[in-house]
């Protein structure tokens, strides 16, 4: 039997792997960095990494007390807000993207002019990575050992002094993972955002979009974007590892609850 | 004997690859055969990649010649022509009347990328018209016309460059708005037989019923013009 699965996971990660292997066996470290100097390259590096760059502090910033807020209170329909948050997770990006035109377009709910624009990749980008960070933080606020909070609590810190210096550093681990696991995955955002801003390049033109507008046109330079781009997210989801490991609870009479 | 039926069974469909322009036409004609619609450009590219094409339709002479150089393809021949027109929403929102108000600043204007056949014709056609400055105002470049047509259907741009058989296919939702005669370019589509083909007959047979009485009829139905 023992033979039997490690065969499986020798296919299993060999499948896997194959087509990232391919992706650099195609192409040479020399031609890979001239590609990536070509203007559409470039241009598509600077979009991807303004836009995300945008997109993560939005997440981060307003992501952070809401995971707060849905880790420690309970109220009714709290399952329901936490599924609605966590839809766009399953929700294939092109309905992402017909949802964020019928909300956002010009003939959408809120009817604004935004389609077509940076903003409309930030928002993109915002939507499809904000449940990757908010799950993962709702996780690691619960996991913070209440008592730990209430004993900071009866001794007298304010909420906002129980927050940023109680439960902020025991959950950091876990809000860390969260934030790579979402900049990876917005990185990564395709169809959402070329139904939503479409594909201009300087403008709305991100990596994935690149790569898909230059797959028909100039492969190599399809070639040398994706091969940065599995480069970068495998780092990334190295880092999320390095992250959980090291997220062991700071202090020691936290141990038993540790997440 | 099984092997021999499925054979059989996947023999019997054509797989045709056409033109995005051609996606409302083409099944009206035949709705037997399995299509595939994209920017022609990107078909030529998967043409060439080994994609079980039996039939390439393109929106230009531009594909089809290129495949034929690299002796992937039969010699392409004409079955029909298109022109470019703009069309806004409806609504008209950036209240266009004609060609000249896209150098207005501020106006969404949706066009094919570079390469893409309507995004070619569009660049000449502004060309001819001296008004490539217009193409600052361009909020994206789509793969292929029914995208473009799709974002002044759906409202989001203010204006496009398609081709007049496209404005059939989203009935009301936009004004055609017409263009100098003399600025058009020439939009000639041709189909040529993949080399890789398992199914040349049928395919031939495909191609001289499209270029036929039938195919002249519905294509001139459709709104194309005929060689």
């Amino acid at each position: 039997m023992r033979a039997a699965f490690a065969v499986c996971a020798a296919v299993a990660v060999a499948f896997l792997a194959l087509p990232v292997v391919a992706l650099f066996s195609r192409i040479s470290p020399a031609t890979l960095l001239a590609q990536l100097g070509e203007p559409a390259a470039r241009d598509a590096l600077v979009v991807s990494l303004k836009t995300n760059a945008i997109a993560q502090t939005l997440v981060l910033g307003i992501g952070t007390p809401a995971a707060h807020v849905l880790a420690t209170r309970r109220f009714r329909g709290r399952d329901l807000v936490l599924t609605l948050v966590e839809l766009p997770l399953v929700l294939p990006p092109a309905v992402a993207g017909v949802g964020l035109l019928a909300a956002f377009g010009r003939m959408g709910l809120l009817s604004t002019s935004v389609a077509f624009t940076q903003t409309a990749v930030v928002l993109a980008v915002a939507y499809v990575a904000a449940p990757f960070y908010i799950r993962t933080a709702v996780a690691a606020f619960e996991a913070v050992d209440a008592t730990i909070v209430d004993a900071a609590r009866t001794l007298g810190a304010r909420p906002w002094r129980v927050f940023a210096r109680v439960a902020l550093p025991l959950a950091a681990g876990g809000l860390g993972a969260g934030a790579v696991l979402a900049f990876a995955r917005g990185l990564g955002e395709f169809g959402a955002t070329i139904m939503f801003a479409g594909s201009l390049q300087g403008v709305t033109q991100t990596l994935p979009l690149a790569i898909y507008a230059q797959f028909g046109r100039d492969f190599e330079v399809a070639l040398a974007l994706g091969a940065l781009l599995a480069a970068f997210s495998f780092a990334l989801l190295l880092a999320v590892k390095w992250l959980r490991f090291t997220s062991t609870p700071v202090f020691p009479f936290a141990s038993s609850s540790s997440a | 004997m099984k092997l021999v039926a499925l054979t059989v069974l996947a023999a019997a469909h054509l797989n045709v690859f056409g033109a995005a322009s051609l996606a409302e036409v083409l099944p009206r004609f035949d709705g037997t055969a399995r299509y595939q619609f994209g920017g022609s450009d990107q078909l030529a590219f998967q043409v060439r990649g080994g994609a079980p094409a039996d039939l390439f339709l393109a929106a230009s002479p531009k594909y089809p010649q290129d495949l034929y150089e690299q002796h992937r393809c039969s010699k392409p021949v004409t079955f029909a022509t298109n022109t470019v027109v703009l069309v806004v929403p409806r609504a008209n929102p950036a209240r266009i009347r004609s060609v000249y108000d896209l150098r207005r600043d501020g106006i969404k204007l949706v066009v094919g990328a570079k390469g893409v056949p309507i995004g070619d014709y569009t660049r000449r056609l502004l060309a001819n018209l001296g008004l490539t400055a217009v193409l600052s105002n361009v909020v994206s470049e789509e793969d292929d016309v029914k995208l473009v047509v799709a974002k002044v259907a759906l409202g989001e741009a203010d204006a496009a460059f398609v081709y007049r058989t496209d404005v059939k296919a989203v009935g009301n939702r936009v004004l055609r708005l017409a263009i100098p005669a003399s600025a058009q370019p020439t939009v000639a589509y041709r189909a040529c037989v993949p080399t890789a083909s398992k199914q040349k007959p049928a395919a031939r047979a495909y191609l001289r019923r499209l270029l036929g009485p039938t195919g002249r009829a519905r294509l001139r139905d459709a709104g194309f013009g005929l060689p």
